[in-house]
C-alpha cells in the first residue's frame, strides 16, 4: 500500500517542485513574487488539453506549444503592463502591495477569460491510461510519464544550477544583484533568460498536471498557494530548496490525505503553510534574518 | 474635536436617514439591489480599516462574513435576532484576535496569501464539522423580509463609514497610518505596533462578521462552500482599491461602480463581470493610485502654496 | 549618576561579531559622540539601545532599569529616541503630522489632537521647518529631512537622544546650521544627547566625551583631545603607530 502512496507522493511532489522551481526563478528576476504564476500553469493544461482533443496532438508534443505560449504571455504581461507601471514614482512607492494588486487583477482577468472561452466546467482527456504494476502499486502510464519528466527537469535544474556556469550566475544573481554586477554577470541578459524559463517551466508543468488531473479555468490559484508554500518551506530564492520542498509537500500531502480523509486535502495544504510561516518563515534551509 | 469632521459625521448621518426611505420607493427588487449596495459598503469600509490604514492587505476577509452567516446558522430560532446580530459580530472579532496575532506578524505578500490560506483553513474546518454532524447545508426557517435585512444592512453600512471617519481622524488613526509608512520607525517613536495592528484587524471584522448573518438570513440556507466564497474577498479588495481605499469615501465609489456592473451583467455573463473588475483592478493601481476618489480629489483640491522642495 | 550604562554587550549576526564587549556609561545631560570606521558597530550600538534589536551579551540599564530586549515602543515610552542614519520619514504624511505622531507617542503621550500640534509646531519653529509644515515630508530635501528625523524624535519628548550620523550628506553650510541647532537644544531643554558622527569637527564642537569603536569593540574613551591624541585612535583612522 505504502509504494502505491509514494508513486502518489513522487508524482504530486515533483510537480510541485517543478511549479515552485518557476516562481522562484522569476522572483529572482522581478524581485516580486507572482500571484497569477498558478493561471500559467493552468494555460499550459489547457494547450495540452486543446492540442489532443482537437489536434490529436500527444501532450509530450503540447509541451513545445505551450512553452513559447506561456513564455509570451508572461513577456506580454511584463513589458505590457509591468514596466510600465514602473515608470509612476507613486507605484514603486509602494510597491510591493501595488504590484501584488497588479499580479492579482491579471490573474482575474487569465482566469475569467478561459472560463469565458471555454466555460467553467472540468475537463480532462484520454491518454495512455492503461495501468502498470509496480510491485504492489498499481498507477496509470501517464503519471509515471509525467513523474519522469518532471523529475528529469529537477534533476536537470540541481545539475544546472550546480556545474553550469550560467546557473551559478543566476544563483549569484539572485543572492546577490548588485555584487553581481560588479562582477561581470551579464544581469540584464540573464535577468531574460530567468524570466522566460520561469515561465516556461509553469507551462510545461501545466501540461504534465493535465496528464494527471481534470482542469478547469480555476485550477490555477491553488497551485500558486502550493507555490508559496513550497518557495516558503524552501527558502524564497533558494532553488534547490524548493525542489526539496516541492517533494516534501508531496510527500506531507499524500500521506496524510491517505491518513484523513480526501477533503482533508486543502486543511493539510494550508496548515503547512500556515504552520510554516509563523513558525519558520525563512523555511527550512534558509538562513534567519535578523530582528530588523 | 475637529470641526471638519463633525460636519462630515452629521452629513452621513443625514444620508443614510434619507436612504430609509428607499423600500418605500420601489418593488422587492429594488430593496434588494439596495441591500446589496448597504452590504458591500459596510464590508469596504470595514476593509479599509486595516488594509487601506495599515497597508497589510487582506484577501481572506470572508471568512468573517463566513463565521458570522454559520453563527447566525447555529443561533437562528435559538434567540432573538436582536441577539443573534451583535453575538455574530463578536464571535468575527474573536476570530480576528486568534488569526491576527500570529498572522500580523508577516508582511507583504505573505499576509495577503496567509489570510487567504487561513480563510479557505477555516472553510474546510466547518466543512468537516457539519459533515461530523451530518449536517449537508442547514435551512433557516421564517427569515425576516429584504425589507427589514435592507435596514440593518443600512444600519451596518452606516456604522463602518462612521467608522472609518472617526478612525482615520483619531490618534488610532495617525499610528495606524504610520505603520503604514514605516512600521520600523513607527515603533521607534513609540507606537505599538503589535496591539495597534490586531486592535484595526479586530475591529474590521465585526462588521463583515454581522454582515454574514444578514447574508445568511436573506439567502435563506447555510452552506460552508458557498458562503465562504473567496471571490467575496477578492470583491471587497477590489470595490475598496478600486474607489480608494485611502479615504474614507472612497470605497463608496468602488461599491457603487461594480454593484451596478453586477446587475448589469451577473445574471448573464458573469466572466465578464470579473473580467472587467480585472482590468479595472489593473488600470486604477498602475494609472489612479488613490483609486478613482483620490484622483477625484485632486482634481478638486486647491495646490498647496510651497509646491517646491525647499 | 548616569543615566545610560551599557555593560559588556555583544550582538553577533549569524557568526559575524557586530558588536564585543562594550561598555561605557552617558551621565544626564551629557554631550557624548561615538566615532569610528564604518563597519565599526556604530548604528548597531543604537539599534540595540533603542530596541530594534536584541543584545546576545551584557546589560543596557537606563534611569536605573534594565532596557535590553525590551522592545523599541516600550523603550522609547521611557524616554529614549533616536534618529535613523538613513532617514525614515512617514513620506504620505505632512511634516505636521510626522512631528504630531512622535508627541502622540513616546514619553509625552499626547492624547489631543490639540495639544500634539502644538507642541509639534513649537519644535518646528525651533528646528526652522515651520514653514514646510504642510508640505508631505517626501517633498523635503535630504537637510529638511534630516531635520524632521530630528524634529519627530524630539517631539517624543526624550531623556536620551540617539543622533545617527545626522550631518551626513549636508553641505558645509546646512552642517553649521544643523550643530547650532543641536547645541541649542542640548543647552535648553534637558536632554542627555549620543551622537554618532563621521563630520570630526562637529564632534569636537559638540562633545564632552567621545567614545571610539573599531571593528565592534571600544579602543577609546575621552575628551575629544584626548581621543584625537590617543594611539590607538590613530593607528585604527589613519594605520600609522604613534610615536
Amino acid at each position: 500500500m505504502s509504494t502505491q502512496l509514494l508513486i502518489a507522493a513522487l508524482v504530486q511532489g515533483s510537480l510541485y517542485a517543478l511549479i515552485a522551481l518557476g516562481l522562484n526563478l522569476i522572483y529572482g528576476t522581478m524581485r516580486l513574487l507572482n500571484v497569477a504564476h498558478g493561471e500559467f500553469v493552468m494555460i499550459g493544461a489547457y494547450i495540452a488539453y486543446w492540442g489532443i482533443t482537437l489536434l490529436g496532438l500527444s501532450p509530450i508534443i503540447a509541451i513545445f506549444l505551450a512553452i513559447p505560449f506561456t513564455v509570451a504571455l508572461g513577456a506580454a504581461f511584463y513589458f505590457g503592463i509591468f514596466k510600465r507601471a514602473m515608470r509612476s514614482r507613486e507605484f514603486v512607492e509602494r510597491i510591493e502591495a501595488n504590484s501584488l494588486l497588479v499580479f492579482f487583477g491579471a490573474s482575474i482577468i487569465i482566469q475569467n477569460v478561459t472560463a469565458l472561452l471555454f466555460t467553467p466546467d472540468q475537463r480532462a482527456y484520454h491518454y495512455l491510461e492503461q495501468i502498470v504494476h509496480i510491485g504492489p502499486a498499481q498507477t496509470p502510464i501517464s503519471k509515471l510519464v509525467a513523474l519522469a519528466i518532471a523529475g528529469a527537469v529537477c534533476i536537470g535544474a540541481v545539475a544546472f544550477f550546480r556545474l553550469s556556469t550560467l546557473g551559478i550566475a543566476i544563483k549569484a544573481l539572485i543572492q546577490q544583484r548588485e555584487a553581481s554586477a560588479l562582477v561581470g554577470i551579464p544581469v540584464a541578459r540573464i535577468d531574460m533568460i530567468c524570466f522566460c524559463l520561469g515561465f516556461a517551466v509553469a507551462g510545461l508543468a501545466g501540461v504534465l498536471v493535465s496528464m494527471t488531473e481534470q482542469i478547469s479555468p480555476y485550477m490555477g490559484f491553488p497551485f500558486t498557494v502550493i507555490a508559496f508554500v513550497v518557495v516558503i518551506l524552501g527558502g524564497l530564492g533558494n532553488m534547490l530548496g524548493s525542489l526539496f520542498g516541492g517533494l516534501l509537500l508531496g510527500v506531507l500531502e499524500t500521506f496524510g490525505v491517505a491518513l484523513t480523509a480526501p477533503s482533508y486535502r486543502s486543511i493539510m495544504i494550508y496548515a503547512v503553510f500556515i504552520a510554516v510561516l509563523l513558525l519558520r518563515p525563512q523555511g527550512l534551509f534558509g538562513t534567519k534574518r535578523a530582528r530588523t | 474635536m475637529n470641526p471638519h469632521l463633525n460636519r462630515t459625521l452629521g452629513l452621513v448621518t443625514l444620508v443614510a436617514l434619507l436612504a430609509i426611505a428607499l423600500p418605500w420607493l420601489g418593488n422587492d427588487y429594488y430593496t434588494g439591489f439596495f441591500f446589496e449596495l448597504v452590504t458591500w459598503i459596510a464590508l469596504a469600509e470595514s476593509w479599509i480599516i486595516i488594509s487601506g490604514m495599515t497597508g497589510y492587505v487582506s484577501l481572506g476577509h470572508v471568512v468573517f462574513i463566513g463565521l458570522g452567516a454559520y453563527v447566525a446558522a447555529l443561533t437562528w430560532m435559538e434567540i432573538p435576532l436582536w441577539t443573534i446580530i451583535p453575538l455574530t459580530g463578536l464571535s468575527a472579532g474573536a476570530l480576528a484576535a486568534v488569526i491576527g496575532y500570529p498572522c500580523l506578524r508577516v508582511r507583504g505578500p505573505y499576509f495577503v496569501i496567509l489570510t487567504f490560506g487561513v480563510s479557505e483553513l477555516v472553510k474546510f474546518i466547518i466543512v468537516n464539522i457539519e459533515s461530523a454532524l451530518s449536517q449537508a447545508g442547514r435551512t433557516l426557517f421564517a427569515a425576516p423580509d429584504i425589507n427589514d435585512l435592507y435596514f440593518i444592512g443600512l444600519g451596518l453600512a452606516w456604522a463602518s463609514v462612521m467608522i472609518a471617519l472617526l478612525v482615520r481622524d483619531s490618534r488610532f488613526g495617525a499610528g495606524l497610518r504610520a505603520i503604514r509608512e514605516n512600521e520600523e520607525a513607527a515603533e521607534t517613536i513609540g507606537v505599538s505596533v503589535s496591539w495597534f495592528k490586531l486592535a484595526a484587524f479586530v475591529l474590521s471584522a465585526i462588521i463583515p462578521g454581522m454582515v454574514g448573518s444578514l447574508l445568511i438570513l436573506r439567502s435563506t440556507y447555510f452552506d460552508p462552500l458557498q458562503i465562504f466564497n473567496p471571490q467575496t474577498s477578492v470583491l471587497i479588495v477590489t470595490m475598496a482599491v478600486i474607489g480608494g481605499s485611502d479615504r474614507p469615501f472612497g470605497p463608496l465609489l468602488g461599491v457603487a461602480l461594480l454593484v451596478v456592473l453586477q446587475e448589469l451583467l451577473w445574471a448573464n455573463l458573469p466572466q465578464l463581470y470579473m473580467i472587467i473588475v480585472g482590468v479595472l483592478l489593473i488600470g486604477v493601481v498602475i494609472w489612479m493610485p488613490g483609486g478613482v476618489y483620490g484622483r477625484l480629489q485632486r482634481a478638486f483640491a486647491a495646490k498647496p502654496t510651497a509646491a517646491r522642495p525647499t | 549618576m548616569s543615566l545610560l550604562t551599557i555593560d559588556s554587550v555583544g550582538k553577533t549576526f549569524s557568526g559575524v561579531v557586530a558588536l564585543n564587549d562594550i561598555s561605557f556609561a552617558v551621565a544626564e545631560r551629557e554631550f557624548v559622540g561615538i566615532m569610528g570606521a564604518n563597519g565599526a558597530g556604530k548604528t548597531t550600538l543604537f539599534s540595540v539601545i533603542a530596541g530594534n534589536l536584541r543584545p546576545n551579551r551584557g546589560t543596557i540599564t537606563f534611569a536605573d532599569q534594565r532596557i535590553d530586549g525590551l522592545r523599541p515602543d516600550h523603550i522609547s515610552r521611557r524616554g529614549v529616541a533616536r534618529t535613523f542614519q538613513i532617514v525614515r520619514p512617514f513620506g504620505n504624511m505632512t511634516v505636521l503630522e510626522n512631528v504630531m505622531l512622535g508627541a502622540f507617542y513616546g514619553r509625552g503621550r499626547e492624547r489631543s489632537a490639540g495639544a500634539a500640534k502644538a507642541k509639534a509646531m513649537a519644535i518646528l519653529e525651533r528646528l526652522g521647518l515651520a514653514d514646510r509644515a504642510d508640505l508631505l515630508a517626501r517633498h523635503l530635501t535630504l537637510a529638511g529631512r534630516k531635520r524632521l528625523e530630528i524634529a519627530r524624535s524630539l517631539a517624543t519628548e526624550p531623556r536620551l537622544l540617539l543622533l545617527d550620523e545626522v550631518l551626513a550628506g549636508l553641505t558645509p553650510t546646512e552642517v553649521t546650521a544643523a550643530v547650532d541647532v543641536i547645541r541649542e537644544f542640548h543647552k535648553s531643554h534637558e536632554v542627555t544627547i549620543v551622537m554618532i558622527e563621521h563630520v570630526t569637527r562637529a564632534l569636537m564642537a559638540l562633545c564632552q566625551r567621545i567614545v571610539v569603536l573599531h571593528h565592534g569593540q571600544k579602543i577609546a574613551e575621552g575628551t575629544p583631545a584626548e581621543v584625537a591624541k590617543d594611539p590607538k585612535t590613530l593607528s585604527a583612522y589613519l594605520g600609522v603607530t604613534a610615536q
